[in-house]
């Protein structure tokens, strides 16, 4: 089972270390960002804090991820890193995704590779 | 066939769904219009078995109810979609198809993030909080029918009324902006 790379904060975009952790899964360490073995460099490091905490839209911004906040509800919208609009317009590499089926239960959408798929968007409106 | 309900009303969605047999998934967060750059309903991808997009975004309709709107026949499109099905014979070569999809520009792609921050907030009951992301969203993406048209029914507005003449209408002189083809 795949997560779609979206996240919903609340409380505002300063967080600790454990709540970037928890945000955007990848934690800040001496050598730059870091998730599993990747790490990427981080060239202005005082750009990421306010004070001793972490604004987590500034590492969204690094880790190529929009963001948006809404000062005055205090929520953070961080969406999927661009990489994988860019695989389907520029090279046509379909993302993947999971979402709930009409009665609750998850799908990815690549539980159907290897066959010919009709992706259908729709809605009610 | 898989189909996404841009959309978090289960109950409208399921409403139309009698005797359908394929996945009909309920995408509340708009996640599949962000991940594919959709910017309208109906949009149909042609997907093969190695995850290439051999048709991307099309405007491509079921039946004709709109067709006097669009002057798409929509006979036309399902026999392409059979067509494909059979044999693989496709619409648009690889090489038209490439690129045929604009990205996101970045008022688009921040509006999808402030749609689902209003969309958040009217489930908890912040309706203030709600319109006020819903009018942001909106008037960073004026032509884009998952954020603006989709907010109509999280905020009490008809869809189906004078708000989608007032929408269309804009839209027409904009110049029908669509991220994707249009069609037989």
């Amino acid at each position: 089972m795949t997560s779609n790379d979206i996240v919903m904060l609340e409380g505002g975009p300063l967080v600790d270390a454990a709540g970037l952790e928890d945000a955007v899964g990848w934690t800040l360490k001496p050598e730059g960002l870091c998730k599993d073995d990747a790490c990427v460099i981080v060239n202005d490091r005082d750009a990421l804090f306010d004070g001793d905490r972490i604004d987590v839209t500034a590492v969204a911004s690094l880790l190529d991820r929009p963001a948006t906040t809404d000062i005055e509800s205090g929520l953070v919208a961080i969406g999927a890193p661009r990489e994988q609009r860019r695989a389907a317009v520029n090279d046509m590499k379909a993302p993947d995704f999971v979402l709930p089926d009409i009665d609750g239960l998850p799908m990815n959408f690549s539980d159907h590779r290897s066959k010919k798929r009709l992706l259908v968007a729709f809605s009610s409106w | 066939m898989i189909a996404v309900a841009i959309d978090e009303d289960v109950e409208a969605v399921r409403a139309g769904c009698d005797g359908i047999t394929y996945p009909v998934l309920i995408d509340a967060e708009h996640i599949v219009a962000e991940l594919y750059a959709i910017s309208n309903v109906p949009t149909v991808l042609m997907i093969d078995e190695d995850d290439n997009i051999v048709q991307p975004n099309w405007s491509a309709y079921a039946s004709d109810t709109f067709r006097e709107l669009t002057g798409i026949d929509s006979e036309k499109q399902k026999d392409h979609i059979r067509a494909w099905a059979k044999d693989g014979t496709l619409r648009m070569s690889p090489d038209e198809a490439k690129g045929v999809v604009g990205d996101l520009s970045a008022e688009e792609e921040e509006a999808r993030l402030v749609f689902r921050v209003a969309a958040k907030l009217r489930r908890d009951g912040d309706t203030d909080g709600a319109e006020r992301n819903f009018e942001r969203a909106n008037a960073l993406a004026p032509n884009d029918w998952t954020v603006r048209r989709a907010s109509q029914p999280l905020r009490g507005i008809n869809p189906f009324g004078d708000a989608f003449m007032e929408i269309y209408t804009e839209f027409n002189e904009a110049g029908r902006p669509y991220h994707g083809v249009t069609g037989h």
